[in-house]
């Protein structure tokens, strides 16, 4: 079905072409009826596969004929002593070879090799390596073979260091060699089964070998340890609300919280969160006449947005950058270059490189356009990441970043204590359900962004003031849009239906601090 | 140390409007002359090739075009005493061929003409105690059947039968360094791997697993200057692609870092303005690889024909243009697989003359809908 070719030619051509794919045609149907009469009859015996041989060796993805070689071998082996049936697949082995080679690429013909070596008596896994490589050697992309490889490998027990050096080779003489490095990414964390931080310095590749992957194994490095534990992020007590909110640093499932009560003003509650599956808790105090209280990890401490560096990682990266810096100075629009950079300088120091990041963020999307929405949200998480990291430094509980170009919000659940958030003039589509977790919020700006509804801000029980001017929030006969908060002074004591704005005009002189209606562009 | 990119060369006379009554024309013919060389050829997966047919024709709104009573029929021939559905009469049963089955009885709301329970108690015997899937009794395993076997129980609302834990356990082991999953623990990430298993995340509730920026990422690096898609790095792009990754990151919730509009030029440049239908890659062009080579050709062909003399450079001439014309002319041929992975993928990208698809299904929304079949997606 792929890579089929039609070639226009004369018409005499088209009929001589059209008599001989009738002849083929004609030969396809007998043999094949012949195949499934014979087996309809149960017959189990050589002939079945000779004419199955036939058949497959120019259709390998015809699944039932290899089904029905296999009732025949099983067959044959019962009738058989232990050597010939060794020479039974023997050439069985040598078949499939043929038809690999017109066909490496078949489910069929590969998962046939493989049930033949689990039935011979002496498999031969020298060979099959050889098979492998000779394989390897004609297409290093071929799954299908580096699969079989993986299993080969594992049953004749050749060394993760041979198959490492059998990479080396492949990736030293082939541009095309991701196959090779992903397999590198599989047997590394065999050798070094703990995490190893100076292993850096054996995996990152050269800059210049393999751009993709170069990239992808700092993004690798960078995004996937940068991935948070399961662990609770916070958790924040209100006397007055009498509430506890605790933050997940991953979604969980929805569990009740035992009652109890907070509100004594006179007494020191002592409150600890289990989180039992992971194994994890978190403590809380909340003093005698204090009216709140709170306990989570310092952003800035845990590292919570990159891995830990150890001082000979640090140097490993550090050097890293450096020839990136150099190869970025020959080639300023290289893409590759650029985004390792980016990835690099955000694990070495996200707030000193905060510009410079920025910088090159906005050369990216120049130089590869067709994925600027991808870099623009990049950027927008680094950008709140670091934000929260200068919040924690100025232990301040007002999140602002306006005027960013933020097409996203992420890490919402470190944002559980914040009172103040200022988001405005950004290119924010919504504030989406996870909004819920700023519990604490009393004030949301979100002026001149393209927000389409109002959902983001349900739920926000101590939430008082809010601007929402020059967005998209959009009202039709069937948007119902309801702010109703028991909780708080905002209150909207009816539900309203956006429909024409004379309406809002009234619910906006009735709420004093309320500023959604004004310039929503429809 | 720029690199060649593989990709393909959209010429500017490539169809760039869609042409439904031409496919609906094209998949509605397709099959009837049954002499036909590739049909018969591939007969192994025909009940795949109907569902890509029937889901196609119901994309487009055409689906009573097709003989639903001959279809019906024909499966009801197919399912065999273990319970499996197989892809055509005489073949043998397979999961692969099991789910397509159930998808057009779905289509056609007559899912109870087979024997449900025996489908349920197939897919069930082929768990592996690691949780993974075979693909029939002869034990292939591979993470598209995971999926195969969850959208099956899903759409007949049975999947409690299955050992969940495991079966999400055996999924998630085949997740790589780069986000994406690949057939088995250890293979490469490939976008169709990637499809099944983000699919299979999805209908079993278990997408925050998935390392979305991550994955986004590679997903949306597999858009190529053409605006086409591939489905690995150093890949040529194929429209079959727009779906297997498209639907992936819409599975993902990141469906809006590609770039929509040169997706969907690749893909109307793919439509057969003559026949109807889709082909792998955009008609009537010269690949840039093929570009190379026959230019190549051409140089070393001339130089020796100069070599020869002038006087016989005239008939050379002639000859070479008789052999070498054709090859420049170079259009793919087109298939109903094809076709169906273009309009889904255009329905995903958002054209309103193609009824809303659903991403993990690949069939029409209002059929899941009726069902009650809404699988979570990320936002």
């Amino acid at each position: 079905m792929h890579g089929r070719v039609k070639v226009k030619s004369t018409a005499q051509q088209e009929e001589e072409k059209r008599k001989e794919r009738e002849k083929k045609l004609k030969a396809f149907v007998s043999a094949r009826d012949a195949v499934l009469r014979k087996r309809s009859a149960g017959e189990h015996d050589e002939e079945a596969l000779q004419l199955t041989q036939q058949l497959l060796s120019s259709n390998p993805d015809f699944a039932t004929l290899w089904n029905y070689r296999r009732e025949v071998l099983l067959q044959l082996e019962t009738s058989r002593e232990k050597d010939e049936v060794q020479k039974l697949y023997e050439s069985e082995l040598h078949f499939i070879e043929a038809c690999l080679k017109v066909n490496p690429k078949s489910y069929g013909c590969w998962h046939h090799r493989s049930w033949v070596n689990t039935r011979l008596p002496q498999p031969d896994w020298t060979r099959e390596l050889g098979l492998c490589d000779r394989c390897l050697s004609l297409d290093e992309r071929n799954f299908h073979c580096w699969d079989y490889r993986r299993v080969v490998v594992k049953e004749s027990g050749v060394s993760v260091e041979q198959e490492l050096q059998f990479t080396d080779r492949l990736i030293g003489s082939n541009f095309s060699n991701y196959s090779s490095w992903h397999y590198r990414s599989t047997l590394l964390p065999q050798l070094h089964p703990q995490p190893a931080p100076d292993s850096a310095s054996n995996t990152s590749p050269s800059p210049t070998a393999s751009p993709q992957i170069h990239s992808h194994r700092v993004c690798e490095e960078q995004l996937l340890k940068a991935e948070r534990e399961e662990m609770i992020s916070c958790v924040y007590v209100s006397r007055e609300r009498e509430r506890v909110s605790v933050a997940f640093s991953k979604p969980v499932h929805l569990c009740d919280l035992p009652p109890g009560s907070v509100s004594d003003i006179s007494n020191e509650h002592n409150l600890t969160v289990h989180w039992t599956e992971k194994y994890t808790h978190r403590d809380c105090a909340l003093y005698t006449g204090c009216a709140e209280s709170w306990c989570r990890d310092s952003a800035t401490d845990q590292e919570l947005f990159r891995s830990e560096l150890s001082v000979e990682k640090s140097s490993v990266l550090q050097a890293e950058l450096q020839s990136c810096n150099q190869l970025l100075e020959l080639e300023p629009q290289n893409k590759w270059c650029l985004l390792t950079i980016i990835l690099l300088m955000r694990a070495l120091d996200p707030l000193g490189h905060e510009k410079e990041t920025l910088a090159h963020f906005q050369t990216l999307k120049e130089v590869d356009p067709m994925r600027s929405s991808y870099y623009s949200d990049l950027c927008s998480k680094f950008l709140i990441e670091n934000t929260i990291l200068k919040m924690e430094y100025a232990e301040v509980r007002v999140f602002s970043l306006s005027n960013k170009n933020l097409t996203t919000l992420c890490h919402l659940d470190q944002l559980l204590l914040v009172t103040h958030i200022n988001l405005s003039s950004n290119q924010l589509l919504r504030l989406p359900p996870q909004f819920a977790m700023l519990q604490c919020l009393e004030v949301l700006e979100a002026d001149d962004n393209a927000i389409e509804s109002l959902e983001g801000l349900y739920h926000l029980p101590k939430l008082e003031e809010v601007s929402l001017r020059n967005n998209r929030i959009l009202f039709s006969k069937q948007s119902k849009c309801f702010i109703r908060n028991p909780f708080s002074a905002f209150r909207a004591s009816a539900w309203f239906d956006l429909v024409s704005r004379s309406q809002y005009s009234s619910l906006i002189n009735s709420y004093r601090l309320c500023r959604i209606m004004e310039g929503q562009q429809i | 140390m720029g690199t060649q990119v593989k990709d393909v060369v959209i010429k500017p006379e490539a169809p760039n409007t869609l042409l439904l009554d031409k496919h609906a024309d094209y998949i509605a013919a397709y099959g009837s002359k049954k002499d036909d060389y590739e049909y018969t050829l591939s007969e192994y997966l025909r009940m795949s090739g109907i569902y890509w047919g029937l889901t196609v024709m119901d994309l487009m709104g055409q689906l009573s075009r097709m003989n639903r009573e001959e279809i019906i029929e024909f499966i009801k021939s197919c399912q065999h005493d273990c319970g499996g559905i197989s892809a055509s009469t005489g073949h043998d049963p397979h999961l692969l061929y099991t789910l397509s089955a159930v998808q057009i009885l779905s289509l056609y709301d007559s899912i109870n003409v087979i024997d449900v329970d025996k489908v349920v108690d197939y897919v069930k015997g082929l768990q592996q105690e690691d949780g993974s899937f075979a693909g029939d009794k002869w034990g292939e395993i591979d993470t598209r059947f995971s999926f195969c076997a969850v959208a099956t129980l899903a759409l007949l609302g049975k999947l409690d039968v299955i050992n969940m834990d495991k079966a999400v356990g055996f999924v998630l082991s085949c997740m790589n360094f780069d986000g994406g999953f690949g057939c088995r623990p250890g293979s490469e990430s490939h976008a169709g791997q990637i499809y099944c298993c983000t699919g299979f995340l999805s209908i079993t509730g278990q997408l925050h697993k998935v390392n979305a920026d991550l994955l986004g990422w590679w997903l949306c690096e597999r858009q190529l200057p053409s605006g086409g898609l591939n489905g690995r790095p150093e890949k040529l792009p194929d429209v079959c692609y727009s779906w297997w990754v498209l639907a992936s990151l819409k599975i993902i919730g990141r469906i809006h870092w590609i770039d929509k509009a040169k997706l969907r030029s690749f893909i109307l440049a793919c439509q057969d303005e003559e026949t109807g239908g889709f082909a792998d890659r955009p008609g009537d062009m010269v690949s840039s690889l093929w570009n190379c080579h026959i230019q190549f050709c051409i140089c070393i062909y001339i130089l020796h024909v100069i070599s020869l003399g002038l006087a016989i450079l005239y008939t050379e001439l002639i000859i070479l243009c008789g052999t070498f014309l054709p090859v420049l002319y170079i259009s793919i041929q087109v298939d109903p697989f094809h076709t169906l992975f273009g309009v889904a993928g255009l329905s995903l990208l958002g054209d309103e003359q193609i009824k809303p698809v659903n991403p993990v299904f690949c069939m029409p929304e209002d059929v899941l809908q009726r069902i009650g079949l809404q699988p979570d997606l990320l936002n």
